[in-house]
């Protein structure tokens, strides 16, 4: 009973705590959400949709379409730190062969010039246009809404959203479905 | 897009804010690995920061033309400029083909197997970049001295696929993907199918044994079926069931089975039957 007392009389404490700092804040609150992307963007990359309805030549299987929707939503989250964080070796797990090359390649310019990315990723439309007979290898296309912060050591010099289209080569590992292509393509 | 002439001012995304000091105008062929140049209004000089899929770069540049050397722009894809406060994306494109990655399957096929051959063409750029535009492949098939089978596809999105039958002749086939001047070959070796027609003799061995030996054995379309494949004989009489396994040697196959005085004989490959003898006075 002691223990409950002492446990509302915190709770109360701890709410006209947070009230009060939800008072003195309430300027900086509103402009920390005036001034965008001042989270940590390591958010996961959602899949908003997934289509694979009517590929050719091969139709794609629902364990396969289960692994490819979490290895690319991995792909897409490991892209996102390494760019903000100049990591090249967090691409290891989920890319391969050009893909892998050209973003380390990216990632470590960035990193020669002080420069990095920072994307909060709003969701992906993913539509597979190919799947090869043999299984070796899926292509899609994927509708992404990124928030990109374009950055030199810790300030911004521009920031965009942009509705992102890119072709997507996947080919199959060990374990996993590895991003083997990444290539931003105009809308049409 | 082809052609950045046309659409200089695409991804001109001087940002709205009253800060947007300048327009920059982007302009060459846009194809990979070509230089483009950028036309920034006003004068003096100012940083340059160019975000590609390939790479990041700053540099500071004198206001006018400034050109961004192919070098830096290898990888096809969106480029974003952002200087004092404009920024600008261009996009740019792969450039003329020049390797197909072809591959095939399976390795080995039997002769005459409808849709057997698979082969799926990616089509890159000197820089690895996957070639987008609409792009004629031919794929060809065939046992040299034989009919070979031709397919012409139009590749999408880099990727151009086929499948074919194998041929009805044994041997290694040529399986080419060609577009343009870019050609690539592998071997699918064709091997005879199942036998087609086992026909049987039965002779008494000079020990007294049944001698069978087939004729030569082949597929149906007329390739020999390869040494080494098993051959099982079976002679069944009223003392039981007697079976012997041969491989094809030279074409042919042949055992001795148990002398008997009135069997039933038969041969069979895989899932292929051939004919059955009855060896003297019958069951």
């Amino acid at each position: 009973m002691t223990n409950l007392m002492f446990n509302l009389r915190a709770a109360v404490r701890l709410r006209s705590a947070a009230l009060g700092l939800a008072i003195m804040l309430g300027p900086i609150s509103v402009q920390m959400i005036l001034v965008p992307m001042t989270t940590h963007a390591a958010a996961p990359a959602p899949l908003q949709s997934f289509n694979s309805a009517g590929v050719s030549p091969r139709p794609v299987e629902d364990t396969t379409s289960a692994s490819i929707q979490r290895d690319y939503a991995h792909a897409w989250k490991s892209l996102v730190v390494a760019l903000e964080e100049n990591r090249t070796e967090l691409l290891n797990e989920n890319f391969t062969g050009t893909a892998r090359q050209q973003w380390q390649e990216a990632i470590h310019t960035q990193k020669q010039n002080g420069l990095s990315r920072r994307i909060v990723d709003h969701g992906h439309s993913v539509r597979v246009t190919f799947y090869s007979l043999d299984g070796s290898a899926l292509e899609a296309t994927d509708t992404a809404d990124l928030e990109i912060q374009y950055r030199e050591g810790g300030k911004v010099i521009s920031t965009e959203r942009v509705q992102a289209h890119y072709l997507v080569l996947l080919t199959p590992a060990e374990n996993s479905w590895k991003l083997r292509m990444l290539q931003e393509v105009p809308a049409n | 897009m082809n052609s950045l002439h046309r659409s200089i001012i695409v991804g001109l995304l001087c940002t709205a804010s009253a800060l947007c000091l300048g327009q920059v105008r982007v302009s060459g062929s846009g194809q990979a690995g070509a230089d483009a140049t950028l036309q920034i209004s006003g004068s003096g000089s100012t940083t340059l920061y160019l975000f590609g899929p390939g790479g990041a770069s700053k540099r500071t540049v004198q206001r006018g033309t400034v050109t961004i050397p192919g070098d830096e722009l290898k990888v096809a894809g969106r480029y974003v400029a952002v200087l004092d406060d404009s920024r600008t994306s261009f996009f740019v494109s792969a450039a003329p083909l020049q390797k197909i990655s072809f591959i095939t399957h399976p390795s080995r096929v039997p002769a005459a197997a409808n849709g057997a051959v698979l082969g799926s063409a990616y089509l890159f750029d000197r820089y690895q970049n996957l070639v987008l535009a609409p792009t004629p492949v031919s794929f060809q098939l065939g046992v040299a001295g034989s009919a070979v089978e031709e397919r012409k596809v139009i590749g999408k999105n880099g990727v151009a696929w086929v499948q074919l039958n194998s041929g009805r002749r044994s041997g290694p086939a040529q399986f080419i993907a060609s577009s343009g001047e870019v050609s690539v070959r592998r071997v699918v070796q064709h091997v005879a199918a199942d036998p087609c027609n086992i026909r049987m003799n039965a002779s008494r061995a000079p020990d007294g044994n049944i001698l069978v030996e087939t004729d030569a054995i082949r597929d149906c379309s007329g390739n020999a079926v390869p040494d080494g494949t098993i051959v099982t004989f079976t002679s069944v009489d009223s003392a039981g069931r007697s079976t012997v396994d041969a491989r094809i040697k030279r074409g042919f196959a042949r055992a001795e089975l148990p002398a008997s005085s009135s069997a039933t004989l038969s041969v069979a490959a895989g899932v292929v039957l051939g004919n059955e003898i009855h060896w003297g006075g019958g069951l």
